[in-house]
């Protein structure tokens, strides 16, 4: 174990009841980065972001937060939010940010001073008498997140952060998460939609049934996986995707097509195809998206791809 | 246990509750709705010996109906010319409630009489014309054994009984055992009501937590049993507020009143028995004959208020954390239920009868202790025994009941989507 790895996940097991959420997973979050958990839900992603924030009790294997086994003074340099989140709907704003930063240790001076800097940030000072039930969707997303970082943490953990803001929010997210890597913090989210993690993360672990399928550097995996996907744009007849032999079709719709190439054909054989149905517009070998990726190893070529990792 | 966090809970539990509007106008509305339900009640009771019916009375020895019209001349008309058949048909056509016909040989004989009624009037109706005839057959039998007047008033008395308390060490009292087993019944109601009351505080509290998903943040900085323990420490906290804010208005009431009651009760007094009590205990100040409430019941209240909260709350903590919203609950509610419900039909023994056999076992029986315990203390010397082991068995059992919910809260308040059953709750339990 390196000095910069803040959470290590070690063998950790879980079941509950007879169905096994978790099994021997392993993987290492780095100081300064952002982790993406991926998975399709109910691949043991939450399971495991409890074990870390010590909802749930550790049975097999370990985890440590900066070589320390994971407990309620783990807990305090943590700062998470939840898939399921809320805030206590009749309480006034700022009566709420003081109680959940008190839990987290801060007194109740560190703790206002903390608040009034964040609510400032978000333009929301006169917010703090407001009761929550009062404020709209989108604002009592912005004090939980505020809830979520007011005790300055190290670490921060998001579980499936995206679903369920606004645009304007997701952007407001995305920009607090890159701030917190370029102070140093740790991040590590969880989320079954690819294009954030592809924007956002350094290292990302892939789910699946409760075992991790893949795991590491973002950019190393996509160099592994070759430049054997081609992207199509098109005008005119695109019936011929149709024909063609041992492909995957990933977002296709009238005049674009995200062709993965399963065997040893070469791409110009589908440009030649092509042009005697179409008129080509761009044709373009690339590094396959996290979303073919992420289909094609959880998906129908599972083993296959894990050859190739 | 981190007893920070528990405090922190605790804070927030009470202060938020103690400054809500439902807090203040329920504190405010028991009261009063209690007082009404009592005073609605008394009413009914009074109001039910006003029944109102017609008798038609053919009486074939013509002594009687003279009587029945003198003592209730709307409610009996003589009748006696009329045929049989019609006073079937004034009957059949509801212009009187029923008749009677009375035969010298009922008068002599015994025989019994017969009503003939629609149907409608119910058991007040036959009590009240039962003892109406009564009193007329004996009357007119009295007359006709042409006894004398002195014996005839020898019927008529009726002799009352007074009774006072001797102590063992032969201080005599006055009895207020009427008094005192309306004060046990009301204490053990109050406990039945305050274990609903705020055991349903509890549960909606944990609903509310799960519903508004702010569990899992919550739990990200607590643990599960912190949470309970001060939630459950926050919502006694408010109960004692409660309870106070009415005991020291009760007291303050009662202050307030005894001088003016007392006042009032020895005028009529003077006149009645007053003369011949007061010259046996002219020590006595009529004062003392309001009843009062000993300090030790206050506190035996207090202590069996809480540890029936105590042993129920943690049990509708579980329900709540087992349930995905309140509709949810009545499955799992029942075991709860059941046995507070059983304790209140135990009451109306044990503030009769507190040394019967079902008041001495429910009072020992934790479930059921903390409602009928409190009227047999009020009412009756209980031996200590009995009220060290129902406080000891109370507090094993709590242990038993926190033991078992902080396990089914502990998974409960993480799992959504649906509703958990006793099989669920089981596993919970295991695991």
């Amino acid at each position: 174990m390196s000095d910069s790895t803040t959470i290590q996940v070690k063998n950790l097991s879980k079941t509950f009841g007879k169905t096994k959420a978790v099994q021997n997973v392993s993987f290492d979050v780095q100081k300064g980065r952002i982790f993406g958990l991926l998975g399709p839900n109910g691949a043991g992603k939450t399971t495991t972001i409890r074990m870390i924030n010590y909802i749930i009790p550790v049975e097999q294997g370990a985890i440590t937060i900066n070589n320390l086994p994971v407990s309620p003074k783990t807990q305090k340099l943590i700062g998470y939010m939840p898939e399921e989140r809320g805030l206590y709907k009749k309480m006034k704003v700022g009566e709420q940010l003081i109680y959940l930063a008190q839990l987290k240790g801060l007194s109740i001076g560190e703790a206002k001073e903390k608040i009034r800097y964040w609510l400032g940030r978000f333009n929301a000072l006169d917010w703090n008498q407001k009761v929550v039930g009062e404020l709209s969707k989108g604002m009592s997303q912005k004090i939980q997140f505020i809830a979520t970082i007011v005790h300055d943490p190290d670490i921060y953990i998001f579980d499936e952060p995206f679903s369920g803001l606004d645009p304007i929010n997701s952007e407001l997210l995305k920009e607090i998460i890159i701030e917190l890597r370029e102070n140093g913090k740790t991040i590590l989210f969880s989320t079954h939609r690819m294009e954030q993690v592809e924007q956002m993360c350094d290292d990302i672990c892939l789910f699946n049934n409760g075992k991790v399928v893949l795991t590491g550097n973002l950019r190393e995996i996509k160099k592994n996986f070759g430049k054997n996907t081609v992207i199509i744009e098109f005008q005119g007849d695109g019936s011929f995707l149709d024909d063609l032999e041992n492909v995957r079709i990933n977002n296709r719709s009238t005049n674009f097509a995200e062709i993965r190439i399963l065997d040893s054909q070469s791409p110009q054989d589908i440009l030649k195809k092509a042009i005697s149905h179409a008129e080509i517009h761009k044709f373009q070998l690339v590094e396959p998206s996290l979303n073919e990726i992420f289909i094609s190893t959880v998906g129908e070529d599972n083993i296959k791809v894990q050859e190739e990792a | 246990m981190n007893w920070r966090q528990v405090f922190l809970v605790l804070k927030r539990e009470y202060l938020t509750r103690v400054k809500s509007k439902g807090f203040i106008a329920a504190t405010l509305l028991v009261p009063i709705g209690f007082i009404a339900i009592y005073g609605i009640g008394i009413l009914v009771v009074v109001w039910e010996s006003d029944v109102t019916y017609q008798i038609g009375i053919k009486d074939d020895t013509s002594q009687i109906v003279s009587n029945l019209h003198e003592q209730s001349p709307e409610q009996y008309l003589d009748y006696s010319d009329l045929s049989i058949d019609s006073l079937r048909t004034l009957v059949q056509t509801e212009e009187i409630t029923g008749y009677v016909h009375i035969k010298e040989e009922n008068i002599t004989e015994n025989v019994p009489l017969e009503l003939i009624y629609g149907g409608s009037g119910g058991m007040t109706l036959l009590a009240s014309i039962r003892s109406d005839m009564r009193d007329v057959f004996r009357q007119e039998q009295l007359r006709r054994a042409d006894v004398s007047q002195e014996v005839q008033d020898i019927f008529a008395t009726r002799i009352t009984m007074d009774t006072r308390r001797l102590s063992p060490e032969g201080e005599e009292t006055e009895d207020d055992t009427a008094f005192l087993s309306g004060v046990g019944f009301v204490m053990g109601f109050v406990i039945f009501g305050a274990i609903f009351g705020y055991g349903g505080y509890i549960m909606r509290g944990v609903i509310e937590e799960k519903t508004n998903r702010i569990i899992e943040v919550i739990t990200s900085s607590v643990k599960p049993i912190e949470l309970l323990t001060g939630k459950m420490a926050g919502v006694g906290a408010l109960a004692i507020t409660q309870i106070g804010i009415w005991l020291v208005t009760l007291v303050g009431l009662a202050m307030l009143a005894a001088p003016i009651l007392s006042s009032f009760m020895g005028a009529q007094g003077g006149e009645l028995a007053a003369a011949e009590s007061m010259a046996e205990h002219t020590d006595i100040p009529l004062i003392t004959s309001i009843p009062t409430i000993e300090t030790s019941l206050i506190i035996y209240f207090v202590v069996f208020f809480l540890l029936g909260y105590l042993l129920y709350s943690s049990l509708f903590a579980a329900v709540g954390s087992a349930a995905d919203s309140e509709t949810d609950t009545q499955q799992l509610m029942l075991p709860i239920m059941a046995p507070i419900f059983i304790a209140y039909f135990i009451l109306f023994q044990s503030s009769r009868n507190p040394e019967s056999t079902i008041s001495v076992v429910g009072s020992i029986i934790p479930f059921f202790a903390p409602i009928v315990m409190i009227s047999r203390i009020a009412i009756s010397d209980v031996p200590f025994w009995q009220i060290g082991l129902s406080i000891f068995l109370m507090v094993l059992t709590f242990m038993g009941t926190m033991w078992l919910s902080a396990k089914i809260y502990k998974v409960g308040i993480l799992s959504y989507g649906s509703s958990a059953g006793f099989k669920d709750l089981f596993k919970w339990i295991r695991q």
